[in-house]
């Protein structure tokens, strides 16, 4: 009530003294009335009323003083603080720059951490949404059959429960075919997640996805602008999916993403077919523990399904980062943030702190007229709220920046564990104001508390002669910078590791060759799959096929791809050696073709390559398996054993290296030759100049072989490129960072040391004039210079010795003392600090003793 | 009449214990404030007015423009919750107050 007057009062001033005319008015009538009553004349009575009221205005003035006190004088103050600000154009652009990119940068981190982390599934009440496998409790998770799913329905332990099953649909719009993800969902999907509206259309109703209508789909905004160009009567036309012409019920807008972040396409399902299964999506009731929830799920599950009788529900959440070493990647980028933002801080600290001694004679002579410490503090601290308010505007710009920025830079494998669509939201806006805040009193509390300190006898006295410096104000300036080079430091050494990480990631020997290869993973038909024999010819079939496409020069066929997708054998090898031990080893197994050696160029370096006589006991070991069970020894006509089975060595292969941040993603490998085709066989391509994209072999495929099912095509070279995608963007986020920080910290040097110069001139004056050379000078300032450097390095060293913990998971072929990564911190360091007091040590010795002694 | 100088805060005691017995405007407040200490207590309005807006800023009283008994346009003012709880701790602290300047006074 007192807040909306006093606004009222601060908003319509004139309304109110109006009013308050009114009120003084009315009184005056009644007093001239009652003066009347008591036998006055009329002229008499209005007289005395007067008398007695006292001056009319005086009178406003001071109902204005009693109503808007407060809030007119905060107003009066920022109005003050602004007008102060704008004098220094350049100060202003400087602070609130920094404050702009410190506040934009921590938004941006928060967004894509609220994104990966804390949101990572943007519906309605997220923590009630699960994905639902059953499974036993030795692993082994499986998809549940319609009966289960309407079991759960019925189920008080759900508020709802639905099916998503992802595959790839082929796309043929006009001449070019593309393979895009898609899911066949129950129609009720949509409203079990909520708030999903359909850009354009409508979602699914109930009764799509039964019999005779199925040829509904819904398609995502990103699929219908890049492959459909926006066409404005999409929604009611068809378009062609694996070959059937379907028509587009809606549009779905472009931040929808599931059930996974690729997702462009919905068909509707009801379960009905006798071969389907339901993948299923769950809301919990909210009224229930989740335990008991799970045990009436179990029960249903059993009842409706024998199939289950072993099984028991295994809940997932719907998205989020669960890999620890991404976790801990993004918790060290969040860790650089906080330390970029303590730099801008402290520099933005720097500047108001030598702003506001400067203004010490002002504010002594306001104390002399009385005002307040607390009045001053105000003042003070008004300004840098002004600028924390121009510091949030300019935050939110900077971090919608840094946010589309990225969106194109952060690594696939980490947005794909995302639905959020990563875009500022309320919540981020929300985090802007909280981050001007915590700006507005890291920077500006300490510099308004030392500047208003003042004694109101000082601006009588002749102060600020400039002679040298105010010590206080000296020894915390020197500390902020010191602080500043102290956490540059620590980014520069984080940055520096992290990318040479990447570079040594980059150029690790893999071991074979991967320009112009692509991989492409069938599942044949069903009626191949129980007979070798039909295999053998369709496998033969498929080959020509694939020989047929443009530029493909040779055809391997495995099971198992190099360079990391072998079947996983863990456990107890042992040689034919005399006395030997077994080795405890995890390795990859591929079986393959004689020519896959030739198509990878992976060189047999002993023994000999396959031949069709060779059986599946017969095999080729990697280098590194020779060595850990034969030593210098030769393997070649030796044999090892494992679980029971014994392996003939025929040939030695080059080891094949996979770079990862997970050393166990790197293991030695054998090769079985390709004895008989397999369920699912893999065929790798090596074409000439490229291979075709993978949607054309998907095409082709499809055409000539209907019932032959592509699960999986893709390049040899983005398996690397995709494992090389986190620790390229670490590294070029903490490279950014490490840039801002040195940046800043850079110019807070100078800024401080010049400071100094300036306050310094008369000494510096008095100095040259008893014969110190513009040397002498130069270094006293550069000294200064130097102390701050080197402590600060000390520090920033001590820091990131306490921090390197943190990194030693995302490092690759470096460690935390890498000596080079130091001398390029030691020399980035010294080369910046040197730069930035190289001016203010010139100027200093530029000064003219006969120019200074004039001023006096 | 002499004019009676008082505490600040022996006036906005004065207003909300006025108020407390129903809304009136500046003049009725006046009025009455004089009429019960038998004239013993004048208010002037240069410290009225500024009271009572100060009262209403703090939220102790609120205002409406209205029309009085006479059909005139006046800002009658009413007092709030709030108002009456600061009443009853100032009437106390006002009672002991009291009661200790007249202890004083009856020892000497």
């Amino acid at each position: 009530m007192a807040l909306i007057t006093t606004w009222r009062n601060l908003r319509q001033r004139r309304q109110a003294e109006r009013e308050f005319d009114d009120e003084a008015a009315f009184h005056l009538e009644m007093e001239t009335e009652a003066n009347i009553a008591r036998g006055m004349s009329r002229e008499d009575a209005r007289l005395t009323a007067l008398r007695s009221f006292g001056g009319v205005v005086q009178a406003r003035e001071n109902v204005r003083d009693a109503r808007a006190l407060r809030i007119e004088s905060l107003w009066l103050d920022a109005r003050y603080a602004a007008r102060a600000l704008m004098a220094q154009p350049r100060f202003i652009c400087a602070a609130a720059g920094m404050l702009a990119l410190a506040i934009g940068i921590s938004t941006a981190m928060f967004t894509i951490i609220d994104a990966l982390i804390l949101r990572p599934v943007p519906f309605r009440d997220p923590a009630q949404l699960a994905h639902i496998w059953m499974g036993t409790d030795r692993g082994g998770r499986t998809v549940v059959s319609p009966a289960v799913l309407n079991a759960w329905r019925e189920s008080a332990a759900f508020e709802a429960a639905e099916s998503a099953m992802p595959g790839t649909v082929l796309l043929q719009a006009g001449e070019t075919v593309v393979a895009r993800e898609s899911a066949t969902v129950t129609p009720g999907i949509f409203k079990m997640l909520s708030n999903v509206r359909a850009l354009r259309g409508r979602l699914f109703d109930p009764t799509d996805g039964r019999p005779g209508q199925t040829d509904r789909v819904l398609v995502s905004e990103t699929l219908w602008r890049t492959v459909y160009g926006s066409d404005p009567a999409f929604v009611g036309s068809s378009i062609t999916v694996d070959g059937n012409r379907l028509s587009v019920v809606g549009i779905l807008p472009s931040e929808f993403k599931f059930p996974s972040a690729r997702t462009v396409l919905w068909r509707p399902t009801d379960l009905a077919g006798s071969a389907d299964m339901a993948k299923a999506y769950v809301r919990f009731a909210a009224n229930m523990a989740r335990s008991d929830a799970l045990r009436l799920a179990t029960e249903a599950a059993r009842t409706a399904d024998g199939n289950n009788a072993q099984l028991r529900p295994w809940v997932y959440p719907l998205a989020g980062l669960t890999d620890t070493n991404a976790t801990q990647s993004v918790r060290v980028l969040a860790g650089g943030v906080v330390l970029v933002f303590l730099v801008l801080c402290a520099n933005v600290c720097g500047l108001l702190l030598a702003r506001l001694t400067a203004r010490r004679r002002e504010f002594a002579m306001r104390a002399a007229l009385g005002a307040s410490r607390g009045r001053l503090l105000r003042q003070a601290l008004a300004e840098s709220v002004v600028l924390a308010a121009a510091g949030m505007a300019g935050g939110a710009v900077v971090a919608w920046a840094f946010v589309s920025v990225s969106q194109q830079v952060i690594p696939e494998t980490l947005l794909l564990q995302t639905l959020n669509p990563l875009t500022l939201d309320a919540r981020a806006i929300l985090m802007t104001s909280a981050f001007g805040v915590v700006a507005i009193l890291v920077s500006g509390l300490l510099p308004a508390w030392l500047g208003t300190s003042v004694h109101a006898g000082d601006s009588l006295r002749v102060v600020d002669r400039g002679a040298t410096e105010a010590p206080a104000a000296r020894i915390i300036g020197r500390t902020l910078v010191t602080i500043e080079v102290a956490l540059a430091c620590t980014l520069l050494v984080g940055a520096t590791l992290l990318t040479r990480s990447f570079v040594k990631m980059s150029q690790a020997d893999r071991g074979l060759q991967t320009d112009g290869i692509t991989t492409v993973w069938l599942t044949l038909g069903s009626k191949a799959t129980t007979d070798p024999a039909a295999r053998t010819a369709l496998a033969r079939s498929l080959d020509d096929e694939l020989r047929q496409l443009p530029g493909v020069r040779q055809v391997a066929w495995s099971y198992g791809l190099p360079p990391h997708g072998g079947m996983l054998s863990f456990g107890d090898w042992i040689s034919d050696l005399p006395g030997a031990l077994p080795v405890n080893l995890t390795l990859e197994r591929y079986v393959v073709t004689p020519e896959l050696f030739a198509l990878y160029q992976i060189p047999i370096v002993r023994g000999r390559g396959f031949t069709s006589s060779d059986t599946f006991s017969n095999v080729i070991i990697s280098q590194a398996l020779a060595s850990r069970l034969w030593g210098e020894g030769d393997p070649v006509g030796h044999s090892f054993r494992f679980i029971g089975e014994t392996f003939y060595v025929v040939g030695v292969a080059r080891e094949i290296h996979f770079p990862s941040l997970d050393p166990r993603a790197d293991v030695p490998e054998f090769y079985h030759p390709y004895t008989e085709v397999s369920f699912t066989p893999m065929v790798s391509l090596r074409c000439e100049p490229g291979c075709p994209d993978t949607a054309v072999i998907r095409h082709r495929l499809a055409i000539s072989h209907p019932a032959v099912r592509v699960q999986a095509a893709d390049t040899v070279d983005s398996k690397y490129v995709a494992e090389l995608a986190r620790p390229r963007a670490a590294a070029a986020v903490a490279l950014t960072f490490a840039v801002f920080a040195l940046t800043a910290t850079a110019a807070g040097l100078f800024s401080v040391l010049s400071y100094a110069v300036t306050r310094r001139r008369r000494e510096f004056g008095i100095r040259t004039a008893l014969g110190a050379t513009p040397r002498r000078v130069r270094q006293v300032v550069l000294r200064d210079g130097l102390i701050v450097a080197t402590t600060g390095l000390a520090l920033g060293t001590l820091f990131a010795i306490t921090l390197s913990g943190a990194l030693r998971s995302l490092q690759y072929g470096v460690t935390s003392s890498d000596p080079l990564s130091w001398a390029i911190v030691l020399a980035v360091v010294a080369v910046t600090t040197l730069a930035a007091s190289w001016f203010p040590a010139r100027s200093a010795a530029r000064l003219d003793p006969l120019v200074l002694l004039r001023e006096e | 009449m002499p004019k009676t100088e008082y505490l600040q805060g022996a006036l906005d005691l004065l207003i909300l214990r006025t108020l407390a017995l129903g809304p009136n405007h500046g003049w009725g407040i006046q009025q009455r404030i004089r009429q019960v200490s038998d004239e013993a207590l004048a208010v002037s309005q240069g410290s009225l007015y500024p009271a009572l807006h100060r009262l209403e800023a703090a939220g102790l009283l609120s205002s409406e423009m209205s029309t009085s008994e006479n059909n005139r346009k006046a800002r009658i003012y009413s007092i709030t919750a709030a108002g009456r709880r600061r009443l009853t701790v100032e009437t106390e602290d006002w009672r002991q107050f009291a009661l200790a300047i007249r202890r004083l006074l009856q020892e000497g």
